[in-house]
């Protein structure tokens, strides 16, 4: 199904309550009765247009009409991927390494086991945090930069010295598949861990790591699809502007 | 795991999106690019598939280029060293989609031809013999391949932290034999990072926890 803006925000959920950590981080929150998306968006000062893509894209992953999405501002698009970081760290991070913890207390025969788990998310965690702060410090500075020469009419040198020092191209030669290791723990737990007695825990953890790997999938699409073609762009054009002068 | 790949190269976004659908119920199959027009299929195509369907009429100079490009000849495919290893030492093989009266050129080898009036189960099947046949011929056969003695003592010194070049010297082969023994192993294991193998290893018995991290020393 596409969602459109006269849906009633609820049947978004009804739909695929994985857009619970959308809504949640376009800082949307529930009640908002028979309201439709479009409604709710207003109140919460959200970018109907915007939202609608996003969503769209996490329900259907061929859902890509990427010259829509690419009429948005970078600084929407930033704003909205470092929301995403901040889930991955505020809130999954934490959810999943506290399930491992709990596993390890309640676990008797196989605890050494557990413990490799846990130090493999763990490094994990480090990579992810290593990751996203590259992207935080280097790539959405740049990226904003690129679209503030790319807006003003007068194109001056100092961009030009930026992108001499780096460039999109950089960023997506060295976008490193982040959610690799995900799988692989994956792997492990359903097919080579001595299964714990404690199953409910086992599962919960499993589920939670199928969410976030699906979740900073998406992320990446909409880094690789919507920002790295929309800052190329920019970045030519600035380039054959300055070629001019 | 074994996955049969297809790209799909017709203009009815109804016609490819049925396609989708009806491939996607065979297990263990992907789509991996769809094609809708001559544009899209300018850009450079260095992916790799297993199976290419197409509609005849859209064959030109353009798309029987792309098609080249991504059906490298056996001979190539059989001589070009780097590829050995991997699954591709496979041919691509090339559907039609097409009414029944449609001719076909005889520009290169049809595998098959699927035809609008198709019944889903005669599609289901011309696609399962063309899958069949193909892991029959590759892959041998889909039971879970055990990892053999040599990968173990290969899996080892990757868990212990060593380098392909420092597990080339070690054990006297070359680099490139044992990058192909890590593909092996991440294949049938379904792990593909070096603490995930390190997890595994130690899981498995093949290092004991304390080995770890010693390498280096």
């Amino acid at each position: 199904m596409i969602i459109t803006k006269n849906i009633k925000m609820a049947d978004v959920i009804h739909t695929n309550y994985f857009t619970l950590s959308v809504l949640n981080r376009f800082g949307i929150e529930l009640g908002f009765g028979d309201k439709s998306v479009d409604e709710v968006c207003k109140k919460n000062n959200v970018d109907v247009d915007f939202f609608l893509e996003i969503v769209n894209a996490f329900v259907d992953k061929d859902y890509f009409p990427k010259k829509h999405l690419q009429t948005f501002s970078v600084k929407l698009i930033t704003d909205y991927l470092q929301k995403t970081h901040d889930y991955y760290h505020k809130l999954k991070v934490p959810e999943i390494e506290n399930l491992i913890e709990e596993m390890v207390d309640s676990c008797y025969t196989q605890k050494e086991n557990i413990v490799l788990l846990k130090k493999f998310f763990n490094d994990y965690k480090q990579e992810l945090l290593n990751h996203t702060h590259r992207e935080e410090k280097i790539v959405f500075p740049y990226t904003l930069a690129i679209e503030k020469a790319y807006n003003s009419e007068e194109s001056d040198n100092s961009v030009i010295e930026l992108m001499e020092t780096y460039s999109i191209e950089i960023f997506q030669n060295e976008h490193d598949n982040i959610e690799e290791k995900l799988l692989d723990l994956r792997n492990i737990i359903i097919k080579y861990l001595p299964q714990p007695k404690n199953s409910r825990l086992c599962n919960k953890l499993l589920y939670e790591l199928f969410n976030l790997e699906q979740d900073i999938n998406d992320h990446s699409r909409i880094e690789e699809k919507v920002l790295v073609p929309k800052i190329r762009e920019m970045e030519k054009i600035i380039t054959k502007r300055f070629a001019k002068k | 795991m074994y996955k049969a790949t297809f790209i799909i190269i017709e203009k009815s976004y109804l016609i490819r999106k049925g396609l989708i659908s009806i491939i996607e119920k065979i297990p263990n199959t992907q789509v991996i690019q769809q094609f809708d027009n001559e544009d899209d299929l300018k850009t450079p195509a260095n992916f790799e598939s297993d199976f290419i369907i197409i509609n005849p009429n859209l064959l030109n100079a353009n798309t029987l280029n792309i098609i080249k490009k991504i059906t490298p000849s056996p001979a190539l495919s059989a001589c070009s060293a780097d590829r050995s290893a991997g699954r591709r030492a496979r041919k691509t093989q090339v559907i039609s989609i097409s009414e029944k009266s449609t001719v076909l050129t005889k520009e290169f080898e049809w595998t098959a031809q699927i035809y609008l009036d198709d019944t889903q189960n005669s599609i289901l099947k011309k696609l399962n013999t063309l899958i069949g046949n193909r892991e029959t011929k590759n892959v041998k056969s889909e039971v879970p391949e055990e990892i053999s003695k040599r990968e173990i003592d290969i899996l080892k010194n990757i868990a212990l932290g060593y380098s392909n070049k420092e597990i080339a010297d070690k054990l006297f082969i070359s680099t490139h034999t044992v990058v192909t023994h890590r593909k092996n192993i991440t294949r049938k294991l379904g792990i593909k990072t070096v603490p995930g193998l390190t997890i595994y290893a130690i899981l498995n018995k093949i290092i004991d926890i304390n080995d770890t991290g010693k390498s280096k020393s």
